[in-house]
């Protein structure tokens, strides 16, 4: 491996915020926060040496070349698109293939829920002398508000419910036996709190064996109206939800992604 | 045979860890796959999880009615507890690492049920 590849291989590494899978592929928006575009622009401006990062969302993967913090273009798309953008270098010069490539990257990943990203090595795209923008020119030529993005990571059950929320079809968020939030029909999840969640956590817990710090239970079909229960615990923080059954899978991931 | 179902389900899933057929009107484990070391404790406990879960002599866990299926994922768990559809009493336990894809198991574990319930 020659240098700067260990190099921009070890950066990567630093900067991993969460990696899911054996590929190296990291989230980088969950439930659209931050929003896609800004995700790929906090990418860019965190990659020094050039390198092609290749974004998938939705079944779709768009890999672009970056380096010094600037975006130099997009490398291609997959499936395969014929949009003009594709293949072309950024430059301020040229100030329609740079709407260009925001119109294509929104039109591809503006609505995605989730965004992944990998950084590999680079390919040839350009001649060396065309640098691209850099990821701060194209937040504010595409009016992306990449310096406002929290990077602070929120606590993990606020992270849980963020992520999941266009699953959820109501939720009652309870710190410490304080209502910290409620979304949708709460007044049934307050009911279910108030009557039978006590009762049922001690029945439970007779039922485990010196465990267990943080838990999703998942009732599926649970309510009358089709919907299922999920009781999310961590610390002093309870959360009842009511959820739709088909989002049982994605909730599960996303809770090992957070509390594992 | 029952026991061989519910290998081949533990077998198809490289995290799953142990699955058990029980019988929720005596809460009882009655066979678990052939590679389970789990204790007579811990099976008793997984088959009372079960049905305070899916709600034993119709009770709900919580909400309005028993249900099918249900979950506890935990940091190093995902524990899966089903109920055959024909055969309310006839449910499947499964104790899972914890990056399992949650929907492709339950849709294999539901299956498994199936045939072990309807006796195929």
């Amino acid at each position: 491996m020659s240098e700067p590849n260990a190099l921009a291989q070890k950066l990567a590494v630093l900067s991993a915020r969460e990696v899911v899978d054996q590929t190296g592929a990291r989230m980088i928006s969950e439930g659209g926060s931050p929003s896609p575009v800004a995700a790929i622009l906090r990418e860019v401006d965190d990659t020094v040496l050039e390198r092609c990062l290749a974004f998938r969302c939705d079944g779709t993967t768009v890999r672009i070349i970056a380096a010094g913090r600037r975006m130099r273009g997009i490398l291609s798309v997959s499936p395969k698109s014929n949009a003009d953008v594709i293949g072309q270098v950024l430059s301020r010069e040229d100030p329609d293939v740079v709407q260009a490539a925001h119109d294509l990257l929104e039109e591809l990943c503006g609505k995605a829920e989730n965004m992944t990203v990998r950084s590999l090595p680079s390919e040839p795209f350009g001649n060396s002398g065309e640098r691209g923008v850099s990821a701060l020119g194209l937040a504010e030529l595409w009016g992306v508000a990449l310096a406002e993005v929290d990077s602070t990571p929120k606590p993990p059950m606020e992270q849980f419910l963020t992520v999941n929320a266009p699953a959820f079809s109501s939720v009652l968020h309870i710190c410490d036996g304080e209502i910290v939030a409620k979304e949708g029909d709460f007044a049934a999840l307050q009911a279910i709190w108030s009557t039978q969640v006590e009762a049922f956590r001690e029945a439970h817990k007779k039922t485990l064996r010196g465990e267990e710090a943080a838990q999703l239970i998942c009732l599926d079909g649970a309510f009358d109206d089709g919907n299922s229960a999920a009781l999310a615990l961590y610390e002093g923080h309870v959360a009842l939800i009511s959820y739709e059954a088909e989002r049982f899978g994605a909730m599960q991931a996303s809770w090992q992604r957070i509390f594992a | 045979m029952v026991v061989d179902e519910l290998d081949a389900l533990r077998e198809k899933f490289e995290g799953c860890t142990a699955v058990a057929f029980a019988d929720l009107s005596t809460k009882m484990i009655l066979v678990t796959d052939s590679h389970s070391n789990l204790r007579r404790e811990a099976l008793d406990a997984l088959c009372e999880e079960a049905a305070l879960l899916l709600g034993a002599n119709g009770k709900p866990a919580l909400a309005d009615k028993p249900s099918g299926m249900a979950s506890v994922a935990s940091t190093s768990q995902l524990r899966v507890f089903l109920r055959a559809e024909d055969e309310p009493n006839d449910v499947l336990c499964c104790i899972c690492g914890p990056k399992m894809d949650a929907d492709k198991f339950v849709a294999d574990a539901c299956a498994c049920l199936d045939r072990i319930s309807s006796g195929e």
